[in-house]
């Protein structure tokens, strides 16, 4: 018996609904991460209530990174507004309208553990130690599509708008600093130890210590960074609301699981492998229904077909 | 008898017309100062050329030239779906111009890629798996694209070409029975299936892209479906591009205009914005967000005059009447084409809102550069309708073409008429 194509194409469907939903359902069991977690993450606690916004930290992390001087402000002065393609790391001051008090708050990578950044990089341009979970750039890797600006929910990574050759700027925790022994060039200079750095579990019973220690001084009696957005390495302890001094209340779900259902969908490539065999199976039945209806006609009007 | 006789019967080039036209010279003047700003902008970096800045990463050269332009530059997919696989066989008469505007539009998107990428020499890594990340939905566009553009679109594209060569090219007919009919006979179906099956991850990844940008993007777009519906409005968007690119050209060409298979088109398209509507207010309405569509700001505004471009004049062409009126079916192709443009937009900047405060407008060259890229592809069209059979016509207009070119071309072989199947053995499948 001939097979029609109406018969064709259910055949062809009633079977690969069962190879689609296994493949969908398959990586849901997975965790939804993009990198492996480091071996041993280092990182930073910021303690808001001690800083007293010197801006020795941006000073000092400008000349590790000998990075130029940013003084676009009045062509005097080192003061940066905001992240920039010159600056890596800065202090802002935070004054609200009414008598609630004031706060100092530094800026910088947070060092996701699983990072927003990397998961969009499309070349792994931006990548994620495995050793110590710094979360690095490599320039010969990036094509400066800028996707990691928009998918970084701390506004992090900056591009070099003005440069022939530009590159992507942001905190690396003074990779370098680290690799020879020394600490980053922020957290050496700090005087009243403000930020300092360590290994990310040290540092963050040190500063559940402190909430335990003074139980209303902190915000929330929590800690910033350690579950939000999957956790990060730079945790953070503010006397004032986080969301105020620009650390954003986003969950702690990580960014990269918004993409789990494409993962799914791409998983292993199987399900578009399915879906072109499909189409490919439904297109040869009618490009030979095609043909011979082109024969068809041919016949009839003695006119050249066209394909 | 399965076939149905169109009007539409075949493809016919432009002809006996001026090859060049003021408007194809203002096209190309478009196009070639867009290549010099683009040079002056490789060499004096993005922040003096364009609008971008940290906060509004994204330009209109990736928002609108790429991931707007290709969404109209999917009929070739879109109709193609409908006339290949569930076998709308009377579609294939505009199946020709609909994957040359696809053609045009990809390329055109791509090189406003190239242009808008700071880094454009690292981009051989596309080439290199052990390089590629591959949970990035950027790195399945990069590499996706290009694919379907270079391959499945560019074969698609080439029937025209060929036919040109066989009826202009007395000495090519030979090897083109010999190697060139066999080969199509023996890839086609797989080259097809290619070529709907890429559109599909590549236009449902541009919409995941923006899935990363998570609460920047405005609550009334995103969504987890935001893949689904960038491809489902792909899909429309192919019709009311082709279905424009038809009137427009039958009417500035002086060619009869097919309005039954337009109305078939129309049809469709108008099933797919309603379906594609009703989908969307169904998200909307699970995810909670139903109130953020009435609260009357700015974005609620910009969401009503998406869904009043779509819907009406959706609404309005179910009517067969209204469909079979060229006027009114242009009018409501064009509002439908520009919604389904606003939405494919919008994520992407107008209701993308990293920072409050923050504002990008492109700058003038910024502008000039994507306007200009646009006018090549349309370039591009002009000058593929002229020289190659895309456009449909009545198989009179190519017997009318045949008594011309005997005059101007004596040496061309243009007659279709042919009997010697008589002497072919029947197909045998």
């Amino acid at each position: 018996m001939e097979l029609t194509r109406r018969e064709a194409l259910r055949s062809v469907v009633s079977k690969c609904i069962p190879v689609a939903t296994a493949a969908l359902a398959l990586p849901a069991v997975e965790a939804a991460e993009t990198t492996s977690q480091p071996k041993a993450p280092v990182g930073m606690l910021y303690d808001a209530t001690l800083c007293i916004g010197c801006k020795a930290c941006v000073v000092a992390c400008a000349e590790a990174n000998e990075l130029p001087r940013d003084v676009s402000l009045d062509g005097l002065h080192q003061a940066p507004e905001d992240l920039n393609a010159f600056t890596k790391n800065i202090i802002k001051l935070y004054k609200p309208q009414e008598h609630s008090p004031d706060s100092f708050v530094k800026q910088q990578c947070m060092h996701c553990l699983d990072p927003a950044c990397v998961a969009a990089c499309p070349f792994k341009a931006l990548w994620k130690s495995d050793a110590n979970g710094v979360v690095a750039w490599e320039p010969s890797r990036c094509i400066g599509c800028r996707y990691c600006e928009i998918a970084c929910p701390y506004h992090v990574p900056k591009f070099e708008w003005d440069m022939i050759n530009p590159k992507i700027v942001k905190c690396e925790l003074c990779r370098p600093r680290l690799a020879k022994g020394y600490e980053p060039a922020c957290t050496s200079v700090c005087p009243t130890h403000a930020v300092i750095f360590g290994p990310r579990e040290t540092l963050l019973s040190q500063a559940k210590g402190r909430i335990e220690e003074s139980p209303n001084k902190y915000f929330e009696n929590r800690v910033y960074g350690e579950h939000e957005a999957g956790g990060t390495q730079v945790l953070y302890l503010s006397h004032v609301p986080f969301e105020e001094i620009g650390l954003p209340d986003i969950g702690t779900a990580p960014i990269p699981e918004r993409l789990r259902w494409q993962k799914a969908l791409y998983k292993f490539l199987a399900l578009p492998l399915l879906l072109y065999a499909m189409l490919a199976t439904a297109m040869r039945k009618n490009w030979i229904d095609h043909r011979k209806e082109m024969r068809e006609e041919e016949e009839q009007t003695g006119l050249r077909p066209q394909l | 008898m399965k076939h149905v006789i169109v009007r539409w019967q075949r493809g016919v080039p432009i002809y006996a017309v001026p090859k060049i036209t003021p408007f194809l010279v203002f096209l190309c003047a478009m196009g070639a100062l867009s290549i010099v700003l683009s040079a002056y902008r490789e060499w004096a970096g993005l922040g003096p050329t364009t609008g971008m800045n940290d906060v509004y990463a994204w330009g209109i050269w990736k928002t609108f030239n790429t991931m707007v332009l290709t969404g109209l530059g999917s009929g070739g997919f879109s109709i193609g779906i409908a006339a290949w696989i569930f076998f709308r066989r009377e579609l294939h008469s505009v199946m020709r111009t609909a994957v040359l505007t696809s053609f045009v539009a990809y390329f055109s998107g791509l090189i406003a890629l190239g242009v808008d990428v700071g880094r454009p020499w690292n981009f051989y890594q596309v080439l290199m798996p052990w390089r590629w990340n591959p949970h990035s939905p950027l790195l399945e566009v990069a590499f996706c694209m290009p694919l379907y553009a270079c391959v499945p679109l560019f074969l698609e594209n080439t029937p025209p070409l060929i036919e040109r060569w066989f009826y202009t090219w007395p000495g090519f007919r030979p090897f083109m029975m010999k190697y060139i009919v066999p080969a199509t006979r023996a890839t086609y179906p797989y080259v097809i299936a290619l070529a709907y099956a890429l559109p599909m991850m590549h236009q449902s990844s541009l919409g995941a892209l923006m899935l990363l940008g998570g609460s920047r993007v405005h609550v009334l777009w995103q969504t987890p479906f935001l893949p689904l519906l960038y491809v489902w409005a792909a899909g429309f968007l192919g019709y009311a591009c082709v279905i424009g690119v038809l009137m427009v050209s039958c009417l500035s060409w002086k060619r009869p205009i097919d309005m039954r298979i337009l109305g078939v088109l129309a049809r469709i398209m108008c099933w797919l914005v309603l379906s594609w509507t009703a989908f969307r207010f169904l998200d909307i309405l699970v995810r909670g967000q139903i109130a953020a569509a009435f609260a009357f700001d700015r974005f609620s505004l910009l969401f009503w005059l998406e869904i009043l471009l779509l819907a009406v004049p959706s609404v309005y062409l179910l009517r067969g009447d209204n469909r079979r009126l060229s006027s009114r079916l242009f009018l409501a192709d064009v509002l439908i084409a520009v919604g389904g443009m606003l939405y494919r937009f919008d994520p992407t900047i107008l209701a993308f809102t990293a920072r409050p405060g923050a504002v990008y407008f492109p700058s003038a060259i910024e502008a000039l550069v994507a306007a200009g890229y646009v006018c090549l592809a349309v370039a591009g069209f002009i000058i593929a309708a002229k020289y190659l059979p895309i456009l449909p016509a009545p198989v009179t207009a190519w017997h009318d073409m045949e008594h011309y070119a005997r005059v101007v071309h004596p040496d061309w072989k243009l007659e279709i008429h042919d009997f010697s199947h008589h002497n072919r053995p029947h197909f045998a499948n």
